[in-house]
């Protein structure tokens, strides 16, 4: 295994950032995510991020393209992208998995996003693994290894006073033959991960939701929930957006925004039918496109047990513990 | 099991047995010791989820709204901030007086969760910024009262005059330090609405952030449309806060919700005289009405 001394990350992270856009778990503004590399960041690598690695993907604004009208023309002008490889240090596990979600949406079943896959195309992405579980972590429990991270080019490993690095993709080589200089050649034990405080289970869940549509749990479940979007914009799973224009005069802007199943444009209708008008259907249609909607249609869950939710929840609505009264009604 | 604890059961167990409320809305344990949510009974063999501990930071009152059409009584334990919250609903006319049964408690003051999730069990945690700057930590309305009169003023004698310093380091900012500093905090802001949901005084039908057919605001997430969002709902909540500080809680971007919020109720102070909002519900909002004694630096 390729290692470096944990003192030495900036060095690594600086020659690398010569080459590529480099981003990295940062501190900013006391909020945790990601973050241009740049010198004397920060670096925040003993837990994982607040934010999650979803918005270097799909960022909460996304501008699509700007248009001119007048008269009766129409000119529509693309907005130029980055060109530049971008390598994305330090992604946990339950992230790396998060990915792959966003993938299955974005770049499968005959759907291709551009916007994504420009971004995704351009990511190298080095996955870290854990050392300690946050008190919130579940991953395990979601089937996920946080020690490997799944799609990764580069697999990093917290070895205590060092890192270790093990390319895995080509280009995962390429982006480590780059600063091979730096790196010593050793064997290395993979510390293993300590004890989960959380777990959830969810065998048989999906199957089980099929019949759960009308059961009354959902009123209990949702009755504390403040339906609003904290819960969605820390997930790193949680896609869905909005698209609006931004016009002034003649010119305009197509923009694609962030937005959450518990708010009330979401569903709102034309003519202004609401089909989910209370918390009940709100909060359900959140657990059940998680755990059973997804999996239906992608046939993996739509959570991966990064405990953001848990943490962040004005309510502390949990999600293992939704699970778990799921499992026992 | 605390003395307060054992207390919050036998009166919820009491108001269910009776039939006296359907629901009696208080606190339980979550998901960590320094978390208690609020928690919903219906059952009075489900009283022993209820907890009174230095956690129950969550406003109640703000789900009477939710339950204002909800046939039969509705109990809830308050404490100091709750009650004003209550209040205030109250006279905004957005709950029934004979709907409601409160359950008074009085508040020692709560410890501050983010540091208790820092240091841990065994540390010794600092009372929340809300409650260490609290006027009313005992309950200014209630129908029954648990704890005895003497423990109210105990607390009620703990309580130290009103705290401005932080208003004033913002105010003696130059403008463009001043511009530079809440650009920071809200460009930080993911327009997640945490703040409105959890806050007592957003009571609004449909509140203007949600009316994007109007378009007052853009849902893009920018410098511009986040610190439009900031503004508005201060104003919103002007000389109507009661300074429970959940909104700064409940914000997972950590952003000083409270400063804006301080700022508006010491210039009310100022204008128009001192006034403690969901304190005195007979008296006129002063925002709410006009007077010809009101200053009028525009005009």
């Amino acid at each position: 295994m390729k290692t470096i001394l944990k003192a030495k990350l900036p060095e690594l992270l600086e020659q690398l950032a010569k080459e590529y856009k480099v981003l990295v778990p940062a501190k900013l503004e006391g909020v945790s995510r990601f973050a241009a590399y740049r010198e004397n960041l920060e670096l925040a690598l003993e837990e994982n991020v607040t934010m999650p690695p979803k918005d270097i993907f799909f960022p909460q604004t996304e501008e699509m393209y700007k248009f001119k009208s007048k008269d009766q023309s129409l000119e529509i002008e693309e907005i130029p992208q980055d060109e530049k490889l971008q390598v994305i240090f330090g992604v946990r596990s339950c992230d790396m998995k998060s990915i792959d979600c966003l993938d299955q949406v974005f770049l499968t079943k005959g759907f291709v996003d551009p916007f994504y896959q420009d971004k995704r195309d351009k990511s190298i992405l080095i996955a870290l693994s854990c050392v300690k579980p946050m008190e919130s972590c579940f991953c395990t429990s979601m089937g996920i290894d946080p020690q490997k991270g799944q799609g990764a080019d580069i697999q990093a490993y917290d070895l205590g006073e060092k890192l270790g690095f093990e390319g895995i993709t080509e280009r995962g080589q390429e982006v480590l033959s780059k600063v091979s200089g730096m790196f010593a050649e050793e064997d290395a034990a993979i510390p293993s991960i300590g004890e989960f405080n959380l777990t959830a289970d969810v065998e048989g869940l999906p199957e089980k939701l099929k019949d759960m549509f009308d059961h009354p749990i959902w009123d209990d479940i949702s009755r504390k929930c403040l339906n609003c979007s904290t819960c969605a914009y820390v997930c790193p799973t949680c896609h869905c957006f909005d698209i609006a224009s931004e016009v002034r005069g003649e010119d305009g802007t197509k923009i694609r925004c962030w937005d959450c199943c518990m708010v009330d444009e979401y569903t709102v209708m034309a003519g202004g039918h609401q089909p989910r008008p209370g918390k009940k259907e709100r909060v359900r249609n959140r657990f059940l496109h998680k755990l059973r909607y997804f999996p239906e249609r992608y046939n993996m869950l739509l959570c991966t047990g990064c405990g953001r939710c848990v943490v962040k929840c004005p309510v502390n609505l949990d999600i293992t513990n939704v699970i778990k009264k799921l499992q026992e009604a | 099991m605390s003395e307060m604890t054992k207390k919050m059961q036998e009166i919820a167990r009491e108001i269910l047995e009776k039939g006296e409320a359907q629901v009696v809305i208080g606190w339980e344990k979550g998901t960590f010791w320094y978390l208690s949510p609020p928690a919903f009974i219906d059952k009075p063999e489900d009283v022993q989820r209820l907890v009174w501990d230095d956690f129950c930071h969550n406003n109640l009152s703000k789900y009477l709204v939710d339950l204002k059409n909800h046939e039969g009584k509705t109990a809830v334990f308050v404490k100091g901030c709750d009650s004003r919250a209550f209040n205030r609903l109250l006279q905004d006319k957005q709950i029934d007086r004979e709907k409601v049964i409160l359950i008074g408690i009085p508040c020692p003051g709560l410890l501050d969760q983010d540091k208790a999730k820092e240091l841990g069990k065994n540390s010794e945690l600092p009372k929340a910024q809300k409650c260490l700057e609290c006027q009313y930590p005992n309950p200014l309305v209630y129908d029954y009262y648990l704890g005895d009169k003497e423990a109210l003023n105990e607390v009620a004698a703990t309580k130290e005059a009103a705290d401005y310093s932080d208003v004033a380091a913002i105010e003696a900012m130059s403008p463009d330090e001043r511009y530079d500093f809440w650009t920071r905090q809200y460009d930080r802001c993911i327009r997640c609405y945490a703040c409105r949901n959890v806050c007592p005084a957003c009571s609004c039908r449909e509140c203007v952030f949600d009316q994007t057919r109007v378009g007052w605001i853009g849902k893009a997430n920018n410098s511009s449309e986040n610190q439009f969002f900031a503004l508005t709902r201060a104003m919103h909540v002007a000389g109507r806060c009661i300074e429970c500080g959940e909104c700064e809680r409940a914000c997972p971007m950590d952003i000083p919700i409270m400063l804006l919020n301080k700022k508006l109720v010491k210039d009310i102070n100022e204008l128009f005289g001192e006034y403690d909002a969901g304190v005195d519900i007979e008296g006129k909002l002063p925002l709410g009405h006009f007077d010809k004694n009101d200053p009028e630096e525009f005009m």
